[in-house]
């Protein structure tokens, strides 16, 4: 079903951090070398989960079109975390660069779809893709 | 999508509070149904007069020691109340959602616009400060104070049962008053939660109570010499009777009352972003509040576009997902109970039988997101070809319904927003400054909006309302509250 409310968009959003957020941690154990870089990245995740809420709590009104805000098709967003035993290095990153994609395609589609209507919300929003990219660019370069 | 998790589990039972003690009362009991699944969710006493006496005595006696504490001091008692809101604002919107029938995006927003309230008020340090003027003649001083009354009663609707209540009552005890809320029968489980919070921030017994009842506990407020005013939201036909009521009674009141409210569609508007303004604002709270679209007034003579954004319209409001507030898909829940909905029923009946062209049925194909009983359920519905005289063009509906119009020119449209006895909330969607300016020079109506479909001032603003949406001078909220729940003393002095 697509997302249409600024409440059911906020907690997917929440479920994509979270489920980030274990997949980088799996992986803080899987790669003991990377363990600092990963878990720094658990936290981030937690801490944008926190913020989404937050800015989603501040403004929330009655008066704005949070109910017919969004129209978003969480399948378009929809990224796997387990990574076989085989899987080697190079797999890794190459996953972890696409669930960060994946993510900033979300938080630019939700951006642009609250511009308008939810401004704070999407001034957190986008405050995440322009972090996100930024790890992005780190992962791509271990 | 999963339900969140109702907060509310069988049967709630509040009481009232009085003298900072929760008390049982000996009145009749009246039942509540969530009106999405039709499960019984409270049992409401309807207090005596006895109660509502005990209630007003123990405010009157809390009053005295309260006025003295320092305004600082009754600052810090909200401080701690807005933290208790904050620590609670999930259950509070859900009890909402659970009592009223919103989404929990509208609940969510009626929580923090009640906590906006309560921020404002504890600003009452500054906010409370009197003015002076020295020598207004020689070595002669003069300077105004601002002084609280005594006891106020607050009577609650109940499509805002957490909100309304809190555009008033963080004023009157934050300048030193004390309060009695009624809140309204229907929905009291969300002034039964604030209060608990209340008791929980150590406000000092008396100063904040809670009877819980009808029309004879309101009246029981007016009549008392011991209550120095009240505030009141509800219909027009009530707002009125009480502010008549106050007059003999010689009590301050704010009464505000019911709207027609007109959104005006300008050929220059911003479509994309007017189109989702027009759903929250005709079919948001299920169209049940007092700043609800109601008319929607296309100008110009432009047949294409009048037929583009129709159509527009319809398509978007076809699509509003219908069922229980607490799935966080949906978009509209139920009204808040059967009468209300054959009321609104009435309503569509009489538009067809006056000849207008009804484009959405809401009574057709309702198709409701989990399994949940129709009894409280009405879709959007949408009827083109209205006048200002027909009834549906005219009279309050509270349900979610939009009746269109046309309007050559901008002039005629405002015309037309004048001519209701209402002047409650309404908006123009235009790109035309001039446009705007001239709606907002000539529209009489309390709340303006412009580009904005539901004009809900902040919390530092009033609350205005004008014509037959409001009957009184100062406003709920802000600054004009602190001066209802005030009185100007001013003092000379002169020292020879």
């Amino acid at each position: 079903m697509a997302i249409n409310t600024a409440s059911a968009a906020i907690s997917f959003g929440k479920e994509l951090e979270q489920e980030g957020a274990k997949f980088y941690e799996d992986l803080s154990q899987k790669y003991p070398q990377y363990k600092d870089t990963f878990m720094s990245m658990v936290r981030e995740n937690q801490k944008y989960a926190v913020m989404v809420q937050e800015a989603y709590f501040s403004v929330i009104s009655d008066a704005i079109e949070g109910c017919f805000a969004f129209d978003i098709n969480p399948e378009d967003f929809e990224f796997k975390t387990r990574l076989s035993e085989t899987t080697d290095n190079s797999e890794v990153l190459s996953k972890a660069i696409e669930i960060e994609e994946i993510m900033v395609k979300f938080y630019t589609e939700t951006t642009e779809q609250s511009k308008s209507l939810l401004g704070d919300m999407s001034r957190v929003f986008g405050l995440i893709v322009r972090k996100r990219n930024a790890r992005i660019t780190i992962l791509k370069s271990m | 999508m999963a339900l969140l998790e109702e907060p509310i589990k069988g049967i709630a039972k509040p009481k009232n509070y009085i003298n900072g003690e929760w008390t049982e009362s000996k009145g009749p009991i009246s039942e509540n149904v969530n009106p999405a699944t039709g499960k019984v969710i409270s049992q409401v006493a309807n207090s005596t007069k006895d109660e509502v006496d005990a209630a007003i005595k123990a405010a009157k006696a809390a009053f005295i020691t309260w006025r003295q504490t320092p305004p600082v001091a009754r600052a810090r008692c909200l401080f701690r109340l807005k933290q208790l809101l904050e620590e609670n604002f999930e259950e509070l919107s859900r009890i909402q959602t659970q009592e009223h029938g919103k989404c929990i995006d509208e609940s969510r927003g009626e929580t923090r616009r009640g906590i906006e309230n309560v921020e404002v008020a504890c600003g009452i340090p500054t906010l409370m400060m009197g003015t002076n003027l020295e020598d207004i003649s020689s070595g002669i001083d003069e300077y105004l104070i601002r002084q609280p009354l005594g006891v106020f009663g607050i009577i609650g609707p109940f499509n805002f049962p957490f909100m309304i209540p809190l555009w008033s009552a963080p004023y009157a005890i934050a300048t030193g008053n004390t309060v009695v809320i009624k809140p309204s029968p229907e929905v009291p489980l969300s002034q039964w939660r604030l209060t608990q919070l209340i008791d929980e921030a150590g406000f000092p017994p008396g100063v904040w109570n809670i009877v819980n009842g009808g029309s004879e506990v309101g009246n029981a407020l007016m009549e008392h010499s011991d209550i120095k005013g009240i505030t009141f939201v509800g219909s027009t036909k009530t707002a009125r009777y009480i502010y008549c009521k106050c007059g003999e009674t010689g009590k301050r009141v704010i009464a505000q009352a019911g709207a027609k409210n007109f959104m005006v569609i300008m050929l220059d508007c911003n479509r994309i972003a007017t189109i989702p303004a027009m759903m929250t604002s005709f079919f948001g709270n299920t169209g049940q509040r007092c700043l609800s679209g109601a008319n929607l007034v296309i100008v110009g003579e432009d047949d294409k576009f009048y037929k583009d954004f129709v159509n527009s319209i319809v398509e978007a409001a076809s699509r509003i997902v219908i069922g229980y507030g607490l799935d966080e898909s949906v978009q509209m829940g139920p009204v808040k109970d059967k009468t209300k909905k054959e009321k609104i029923l009435g309503y569509i009946e009489s538009g067809i039988k006056d000849g207008a062209k009804i484009l959405l049925d809401g009574r057709k194909n309702l198709k409701i997101v989990g399994d949940y009983p129709d009894t409280c359920f009405i879709g959007p519905t949408i009827f083109e070809d209205v006048t200002p005289s027909m009834k549906i063009g005219r009279e309050e509906i509270f349900g979610p319904v939009m009746s269109i119009m046309r309007a050559k020119n901008l002039d005629e449209a405002i015309n037309m927003c004048n001519a209701s006895p209402y002047g409650n909330g309404n908006a123009i969607f235009t790109n035309s400054g001039k446009s705007a300016r001239e709606f907002q020079y000539r529209v009489a109506s309390g709340n303006i909006g412009i580009n904005i479909g539901i004009v809900a001032p902040m919390a530092f603003f009033p609350f205005s309302g004008a014509k037959d949406s409001f009957f009184g001078v100062l406003h709920t909220q802000g600054q004009e509250a602190v001066r209802f729940f005030t009185e100007s003393k001013v003092v000379i002095q002169r020292w020879p």
